[in-house]
């Protein structure tokens, strides 16, 4: 299993997390009037993923080149963990031309085939796509695995179930993570899920299932080492379950009256915080570096609101290029 | 060290009684990182609900008039509040739930365990592997705890038949049989670490590092030192190491302790969770005398209770480890009910399902 090196998840917490935090500025800096999501610079709905960042970057860290990752909706946080080009990622998040898809796909659907990265708007689909992916990997005979990524939610569609039954029968290297964060939208897990634990559903398709019920990067961490050794080396797949935190609202705009005194809480279980005075604590991480980390990851993230800001805007008939009919 | 205990050390402690009986099920047991890097069976909260109409069952055979339960979010009471009204639930007990805030942590089992101490049940049915028995001992007081593995780990609990566990329960609830003679009280292994103390029913592994990660112990390389309460040849985690260097049985006074790394004095093959058996080289062995106050070897370290990884010491709060006769009191089961047959409480008809 990858060594573990906790500054390294910190700092790749904290880039995320800065990133994440411009993005809900600069979406609603413009947004007039308020309510039409296809206002401003940024236009279409936006889902953060503040709170989420553990259990990115607590799986990421044991992917190698070659390693796929399929995320849902809610992408930002495996797409940068997982090395994808943040200047690219935000420029096809501004509809830039110089943005992953050239400004076609908009938030919800980087795709980057170079990094193995895919998303989409539709949950679980991701889900059957890591299959196909693991699949490919199986038969090259490389020890690649595919990760996909979906919500609690989610994992009350089809897709999620043809998928572990699938990855099950042919024994694919393939890992289901789920991150469950109490919410799909407005609807609390039990009033969708019959099941506890995504984990009990994996029981069910014959392959161990793990829950991790603290958003806690080095819980995640081993956890995660442990499904993907167990896929790279042939044993086949597996589902884990991370008990994470929607810090924000579903989308940008949400006002998460739904949530009631839960919110309340919200901060207080932010799980970057946390972590860093852990770090303090243990004398891995001292003031300075708490201040130039943030620093580094605020001007990475400068440069690449910058680089979309300044990238052509397609031109209309750019519409018919690549499209099928 | 390996002697019979007398009748006496066995059936020492105050009883409470009441016809109310307690019911703990972790929900988060046998889900942990031991289903990827051991075999760890799955339990799943179905299962765990069946689990508990089995209780039910045979409390219900009982004199029992209340059963106190637990709350969580994960769907275990719910499942059993929802089949609370259904004909096949007609002779349980009247069930209810500790009105609690649940956290989705330990802190649950402990809130239920001690609202359960509160109201005076006469029994609690623990559901979860050697953790979960580990936090409802710690505030049990001197309730007779009826364990039913339901966790990873199961070196605490025997192995037994929920049904017959409920009737067992009930039985010592409701003073149906002679309390003293079918409880022994456990030892506990308390460990003091700078303002913390935590007691462990089965094992105290002392691991190198400072990693907590995802809690339960099971790269054997990393373990420096074991203190046990008691080590059985046939036991399942860590504390079937000492199972086969020095079966020390649960009733003898005295505990273990283990010294693991090189030099060697015998390396064996252990089975330190499901499925995962592994070469441990042991470096000594000596006698953990009830009292005895044990530094532990290492200067810094993590420290694992019941197999579980709990928390990191240094220099400046090496922990103390500490052998102790005052655990909570075990409900032997086959002697419960070996009385009921000698007494016959058993072929009165049941009241509710006659
Ligand atoms: C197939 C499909 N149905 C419905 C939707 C609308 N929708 C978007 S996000 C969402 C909830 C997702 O919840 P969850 O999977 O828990 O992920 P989270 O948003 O909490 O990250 C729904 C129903 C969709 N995008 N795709």
């Amino acid at each position: 299993m990858q060594q573990l090196n906790r500054l390294d998840l910190y700092r790749e917490m904290v880039r995320i997390r800065q990133y994440e935090s411009r993005i809900l500025q600069e979406y609603h800096a413009d947004k007039k009037p308020a309510w039409d999501i296809g206002a401003g610079l940024i236009p279409g709905e936006m889902h953060l993923s503040a709170g989420q960042e553990p259990a990115a970057v607590g799986v990421c860290a044991h992917l190698k080149q070659g390693d796929a990752i399929t995320a849902p909706h809610r992408p930002h946080h495996f797409a940068l963990a997982h090395g994808v080009d943040m200047k690219a990622m935000t420029a096809e998040i501004y509809g830039r031309t110089t943005g992953l898809c050239q400004g076609k796909g908009g938030h919800m659907h980087l795709f980057d085939p170079e990094n193995h990265f895919s998303c989409s708007g539709i949950i679980a689909q991701g889900y059957p796509v890591a299959c196909g992916q693991a699949m490919a990997m199986k038969r090259k005979g490389t020890d690649n695995v595919a990760v996909a990524v979906a919500g609690e939610g989610a994992a009350n569609q089809g897709a999620f179930h043809e998928s572990l039954n699938l990855a099950a029968v042919w024994n694919l290297p393939v890992v289901f993570v789920i991150e469950d964060n109490d919410w799909a939208i407005s609807v609390p897990r039990s009033h969708s899920t019959a099941t506890a634990s995504n984990a009990d559903r994996a029981a069910g398709y014959g392959m161990p299932g793990v829950r991790v019920e603290e958003n806690d990067v080095e819980a995640i961490f081993e956890a995660a080492g442990a499904a993907i050794d167990r896929a790279r080396a042939g044993e086949g797949p597996s589902l884990l379950e991370i008990h994470t935190l929607r810090l924000w609202g579903h989308f940008e705009g949400d006002a998460q009256a739904y949530r009631g005194a839960e919110l309340d809480t919200v901060d207080e279980r932010d799980p970057i915080p946390r972590y860093a005075a852990k770090l303090v604590e243990l004398g891995e991480l001292t003031e300075d570096q708490t201040e130039s980390i943030a620093a580094e990851a605020a001007a990475e993230v400068d440069a690449a609101i910058a680089f979309a800001v300044d990238s052509p805007i397609p031109a209309p008939e750019d519409a018919l290029l690549h499209v099928f009919a | 060290m390996c002697r019979a205990p007398s009748p006496s050390e066995r059936n020492e402690g105050r009883v409470k009684r009441g016809s109310s009986v307690g019911i703990i099920a972790n929900p988060a047991s046998a889900r942990d990182i031991r289903r990827l890097v051991a075999h760890g069976a799955a339990v799943t909260t179905n299962d765990k609900i069946t689990i508990l109409r089995r209780v039910l069952a045979g409390l219900a055979s009982t004199d029992v008039t209340h059963v106190l339960s637990m709350t969580d979010l994960a769907g275990i009471s719910a499942g059993l509040w929802a089949l609370a009204d259904k004909p096949s639930a007609a002779c349980w007990p009247k069930l209810e739930f500790v009105d609690q805030v649940v956290e989705q942590t330990a802190a649950d089992t402990v809130a239920a365990t001690e609202a359960m101490v509160a109201a005076g049940v006469g029994a609690i049915v623990v559901l979860g592997g050697d953790g979960t028995n580990r936090i409802v001992a710690s505030v049990c007081d001197d309730i007779p705890l009826v364990s039913i593995s339901t966790g990873t780990n199961n070196a605490f609990a025997r192995r037994i038949e929920p049904t017959v566990a409920g009737i067992a329960a009930g039985l010592v609830a409701t003073g149906r049989v002679d309390v003293g003679a079918v409880v022994s009280r456990a030892k506990v292994l308390t460990v003091e670490s700078g303002s913390r103390s935590e007691r462990a029913l089965v094992d105290v592994a002392v691991i190198d590092g400072d990693v907590v990660g995802a809690g339960a112990v099971w790269d054997p390389a990393t373990i420096s030192q074991l203190f046990l309460c008691f080590a059985e040849p046939d036991a399942i985690g860590l504390s079937s190491i000492g199972g086969q260097v020095c079966p020390t049985d649960r009733f003898d006074p005295a505990g273990l302790v283990v010294d693991i790394g090189r030099p060697a004095v015998r390396t064996l093959r252990a089975p330190i969770a499901p499925g995962l058996v592994v070469g441990v080289d042991v470096a000594s062995v000596s006698t953990l005398a009830p009292g005895q106050a044990v530094v532990v070897r290492a200067s810094s370290g993590v420290v694992a209770l019941d197999g579980e990884r709990l928390f990191r010491f240094g220099r400046h709060d090496r922990p103390i480890v500490t052998l102790g006769s005052d655990g909570p009191l075990e409900l032997d089961v086959r002697e419960t009910l070996a009385q009921a047959a000698r007494t016959g409480v058993m072929s009165v008809p049941g009241r509710r399902c006659a």
